[in-house]
């Protein structure tokens, strides 16, 4: 027992300095940073190539303050780290607002927003539409960044806005050599902007009762049009896979080998790698139309509050934080990072300087066709089938008929429909 | 010298680092797990309340979408396992057969050579081969068109060639580890026994299954046990070369945990799966105990 007590007593001692030594907490307990400022931790996931054009946003702000100090914290898995810390503002992406909405993560905006001077008529429409859930805005718009088409100079001239001008397109190039094509259709990837783009341009909804209801003919019938552009039309090589439309853009045609495209239906986040091999031969443009009526579709950023910061000096901080980044000579450097500001008086910068702000004009002008995402719970999980087995199926399955795809599209929707019944609030 | 209340306070003072780091990182992790999985516990809303075994009734129950992420996930790991085992076994120990018989001059070269491939992470292995195995313009396709094959293969989007991918990153991966363990074992036999096997007219082939296999046998078992426990862990060449595709075919049993945590939330259920691929493991490893030691016993 003596034995037993005392390497009880030993365990316990050592859990005690382990604790005692992990110390520290979030950023969001500490209120006040050494230098005696307001601290504001301000979570995202700009990993990539924008990620220096917010923190430029951000460190001209900690500049600019002797009250407030913006700690910016750019995290690949940002939401995970969202879910189990506490921070007072976050970049939450269109499609997800809803859940975290649902699941009581975030709060309502709108007082902030009156502090700091930001109006709903500041935006585009596009953008409002995306963050107002209820009635009631949920998060602050920062950009839309659609599905863009990139084509090469080289070889078509003017951007295609008609799946018939895709179709003259690649008759052009098979005559000049049977490894050129239109386009690229990939099996993963960016397929949910394909299927929610042929959707919007099909004027297909696709939510109904919190779900995803994938299983409509209508629907079944539109995707098949992927299908054709592969094995129908063969507008597109056979075969792609993971961002095979990007790649195969970035190609370059040898002789039975490799095949290469003249356009890339794809994100433009992809912009940099492709100017920097196409340089001034780059056409950026609007997605054509593909379906019966014109849309256009992709993903947004907000920035949302989380539900937990209630403290008023922060909250007022946060005011000024944005009150700050919403200024066009401010937000101006999001545009230069690439991505397009739903935020018009920014939008005006942009449109005067549209060679200077290529990418973020091209997206701009798809604004007025933007059909954002259905706001569901769990939208990435209740579209996963559909991403990862039923678009590979429809481009890589040579005797697809549409019934098979409806039995697919019936099983995705049974899939969509648990995931909605997973919602904390219904 | 031993004795005394000062000896006692030193040895438990020496051991204690091990208890402590066992039971935070290994059986609290365990408890908490098992715990957990009896809860609906949602990642963002946290505990939901107790719910018994219902977790691993969704998890069993036909039709569900757990389920559905649970048999897919450990359908595609047990079918990676029956493929991946033979060869990184059979191959590792090909290797170490070689290296053992080349003049000790070159062993060293040639155990580096086989091994440095294990001391790259994942990600590099899998962008080499990303590039590799592309099906446009790949190196791979370029080599075997060259050599006057009509068409592309689809490596990473068709079956069986995406699992052949995955199998030839992890094999090229992966070997040296095997291979330094046959490697150690084999420095172990007796070289009196092949002398006298010498004597005895014994061929190559007798002498590997003579004396060289019962000699390692103990360790060939343990590499096949550690071989099985490492393919039942495939994630990472999964998630980078393939992204679990085509149609969700490389979609391994941690990667629908994965999703199951930090998809959709489910934090109890994920728990669940985690702890019955444990239960699965562990008879799986249990049988081949039983099988391998039955007829020695």
């Amino acid at each position: 027992m003596k034995t037993i007590s005392k390497w009880l007593a030993l365990v316990v001692t050592v859990f005690l300095v382990l604790a005692g030594c992990s110390g520290g907490g979030d950023s969001a307990d500490s209120g006040k940073g050494e230098n005696g400022k307001v601290q504001i931790s301000f979570i995202n996931g700009f990993t990539g190539g924008d990620g220096a054009y917010m923190k430029k946003i951000t460190d001209a702000f900690n500049a600019s303050q002797d009250k407030y100090e913006v700690v910016e914290l750019q995290e690949k898995d940002h939401y995970t780290k969202f879910k189990s810390g506490e921070y007072d503002l976050v970049v939450i992406h269109g499609n997800n607002l809803e859940t975290y909405k649902q699941d009581g993560l975030i709060q309502d905006m709108s007082s902030v927003l009156e502090k700091a001077g930001i109006a709903e008529t500041d935006f585009h429409q596009a953008g409002i539409d995306t963050v107002k859930l209820d009635d009631t805005m949920y998060a602050v718009p920062l950009d839309i960044h659609p599905l863009t088409m990139f084509y090469n100079k080289e070889f078509v001239q003017e951007a295609p806005k008609t799946y018939e001008d895709l179709v003259k397109i690649n008759d052009e190039l098979q005559a000049q050599s049977k490894d050129l094509y239109a386009l690229g259709v990939p099996s993963s990837g960016l397929v949910e902007f394909y299927m929610l783009m042929i959707a919007a341009q099909n004027g297909i909804d696709l939510e109904k009762d919190g779900y995803l209801n994938f299983a409509q003919p209508e629907y079944a019938e539109a995707l098949m049009q992927f299908h054709d552009m592969v094995w129908k039309d063969k507008v597109s090589p056979a075969g792609l896979g993971l961002d095979g439309e990007f790649q195969t853009f970035m190609k370059e045609a040898q002789e039975g080998k490799a095949y290469q495209t003249a356009v890339a239906l794809t994100g433009p986040w992809f912009y940099g790698g492709a100017k920097e091999k196409y340089g001034d031969n780059l056409g950026v443009a609007p997605i054509p139309q593909i379906g019966s009526q014109l849309a256009a579709y992709g993903n947004s950023h907000t920035i949302a509050l989380p539900a937990n910061v209630k403290d008023e000096e922060k909250l007022a901080g946060i005011a000024e934080y944005l009150k700050f980044m919403y200024t066009p000579e401010n937000l101006i450097n999001w545009a230069d990072g690439g991505q397009a500001p739903v935020h018009l008086p920014t939008l005006e910068k942009v449109t005067a300087e549209q060679e200077k702000y290529q990418i973020a004009y091209q997206n701009s002008q798809q604004f007025d066709d933007y059909v954002s995402a259905p706001q569901v719970y769990q939208f990435g999980e209740q579209i996963r089938y559909m991403n990862e087995s039923v678009f590979s199926k429809v481009v890589t399955t040579e005797k697809l008929t549409t019934d098979a795809l409806m039995k697919e599209l019936e099983k995705a929707t049974e899939m969509a429909k648990q995931i909605a019944a997973t919602a904390p609030q219904q | 010298m031993y004795k005394g209340a000062s000896y006692k306070i030193w040895s438990v003072l020496m051991v204690s680092p091990f208890i402590i780091f066992f039971l935070l990182f290994w059986a609290l992790p365990l408890v908490l797990g098992i715990w957990i999985s009896f809860h609906n516990w949602n990642v963002s809303a946290g505990n939901l309340g107790f719910v018994g075994l219902d977790n691993y009734k969704m998890i069993l129950t036909s039709g569900t979408i757990y389920n559905d992420l649970f048999m897919t996930g450990l359908k595609n790991t047990l079918y990676f396992v029956v493929i991946s085992v033979p060869p990184l076994v059979l191959i590792a120990l090909g290797l170490a057969l070689i290296i053992d018989n080349l003049p000790d001059k070159f062993k060293t070269i040639y155990r580096t050579i086989f091994f440095i491939s294990y001391s790259i992470s994942v990600t590099a292995v899998s962008a080499i081969f990303l590039w590799l195995f592309n099906n446009n313009g790949g190196f791979i396709n370029n080599v075997l068109m060259s050599l006057g094959m009509k068409e592309a293969v689809n490596w990473l989007g068709e079956q069986p060639y995406a699992w052949l991918t995955i199998l030839i990153a992890t094999v090229w991966w992966t070997i040296g580890f095997n291979m330094m363990l046959f490697i150690n074992a084999l420095n172990e036999v007796d070289s009196s026994l092949y002398e006298a096997a010498d004597l005895d007219g014994a061929g190559a082939w007798g002498k590997f299954w003579y004396v060289t296999f019962p000699q390692i046998k103990n360790v060939g078992f343990f590499i096949v046990i550690m071989t099985v426990i490492a393919s039942f862990n495939l994630y990472g060449q999964t998630r980078l070369i393939t992204n679990g595709g085509p149609e969700q075919s490389t979609n391994s049993l941690i990667m629908n945990i994965q999703t199951s945590v930090f998809g959709m939330n489910q934090l109890g259920i994920g728990s669940a799966m985690a702890l019955l691929m444990g239960i699965i493991m562990t008879v799986i490893l249990g049988l081949q105990y039983w099988l391998s030691y039955r007829k020695t016993d």
